[in-house]
């Protein structure tokens, strides 16, 4: 980020950032940053928040009232930090548990992964249904609920799997396909009228650890690492399942 | 939460040690007071409209994005799985503050907004984007923009 601000201020530009890590931008040196303590993914603080984010914009903008640079200023006011429930147990009656006993024994553990997933994903999908009729959009890009479904159990199972048009290649198709089942799940969970959650750890300590969707990238995730295609397995080791939650 | 002393490992560590550039130079472009500024969004999420290309790999290119673009136009395909994006997923302005922008220009709090704004994917490395950002100061210029606000994720 802070390159970008060095080549086009070169090129007479005038920049201002956000930073969210202040050693970074202290070693780049932009000519412009605002430092925000806020969490990975969320620059502007608090979503949902107009005021919080004038105040983080307007905080940035003014950054060109400065006569020289460069200039790190620091944002004065942390985001709100509501944390009640960060094991993701408040979720846990939209899970679905594998079930590794009868009737289901003559199933591989995979075939039991994907039984569930796809009962669980009976359940998401009315809710995800519901928040996509209410809201008129999704921040899904390509995989719809039976076409995540579709690609990640090919894959599992090892069958050929089909690529959108879109997409050149599996290991951006599993990759995409994954941050989809994320985004269903969560839209899902933002349709119902208990939805509160303010800690995004919550949702996703629920999603890694509870769910079956979470099982089956973990699945795709071992696939991709034993695969002979090198994009398979770079997006295996880094593109699949977070550091904090492997 | 974003302090790096607070970030629970691996995270820390990851984000510690990943190399940044560094730069001699301390470019310093000028403008007029900030309530005459046409402002451009540059964010590096990995954004783009749903009916564009999903970004592949690390290779520097970027993504065109319309000024009259709207929350439901815009998409997210960052390869990176270590960042929130269920702020996203409630409200675009989290990571791309276009309604934010259009709200300070109607305020007379900047001048303009941009006709159109920009992304690339943030996990590339700086030298694959240097050409093309130095090109797209080009195109920013011929939208008169002489302000703009760079944005991570």
């Amino acid at each position: 980020m802070g390159a970008l601000a060095h080549y086009l201020e070169a090129e007479g530009i005038p920049t201002t950032q956000i930073s969210l890590i202040r050693e970074h931008t202290e070693i780049i040196r932009p000519p412009r940053a605002l430092w925000v303590p806020f969490m990975l993914g969320r620059p502007l603080g608090v979503p949902g928040d107009s005021a919080f984010q004038h105040r983080v914009l307007l905080a940035a903008l003014k950054l060109f009232d400065f006569d020289k640079g460069p200039v790190l200023v620091d944002f004065p006011e942390d985001a709100p930090d509501n944390a009640p429930n960060t094991d993701g147990s408040s979720l846990a009656d939209l899970a679905c548990p594998v079930n590794f006993s009868t009737p289901d024994r003559e199933k591989t553990d995979a075939e039991k992964v994907l039984t569930a997933f796809a009962h669980e994903m009976a359940e998401i999908r009315s809710w995800y249904d519901l928040e996509l009729e209410k809201r008129g959009y999704s921040t899904v890009v390509s995989f719809s609920p039976d076409a995540a479904i579709k690609l990640l159990s090919d894959f599992v199972l090892g069958n050929p799997v089909q690529l959108p048009k879109n997409l050149a290649s599996p290991a951006t198709a599993l990759r995409i396909a994954a941050q989809d089942l994320k985004a269903i799940y969560f839209e899902a969970v933002m349709a119902r009228p208990d939805f509160s959650m303010t800690d995004p750890s919550e949702f996703a300590n629920w999603f890694w650890h509870k769910t079956a969707a979470g099982n089956v990238l973990r699945l795709v995730k071992e696939m991709c690492l034993s695969s002979n295609d090198q994009q398979l397995r770079m997006t295996g080791e880094m593109f699949l399942v977070p550091l904090d939650q492997a | 939460m974003a302090r790096l002393e607070e970030m629970p490992e691996p995270m820390r560590s990851h984000l510690a040690t990943l190399p940044c550039p560094t730069f001699n130079a301390k470019p310093w472009a000028k403008g007029p007071t900030l309530d005459q500024r046409r402002v451009a969004i540059i964010s590096t999420a990995g954004l783009h409209r749903r009916n564009d290309r999903p970004f592949e790999g690390m290779a520097g290119d970027y993504r065109v994005i319309s000024g009259d673009c709207t929350a439901k136009d815009l998409v997210m395909t960052h390869i990176s799985t270590n960042f929130d994006r269920t702020g996203f997923q409630q409200d675009w302005n989290i990571a791309f503050p276009l309604d934010r922008l259009r709200e300070l220009a109607a305020e007379g709090v900047v001048g303009s907004v941009a006709n159109y704004h920009y992304s690339f994917m943030g996990a590339t490395p700086p030298e694959e984007m240097e050409s093309a950002a130095r090109r797209l100061a080009a195109l920013l210029k011929g939208d008169s923009v002489d302000a703009v606000l760079l944005v991570p994720v």
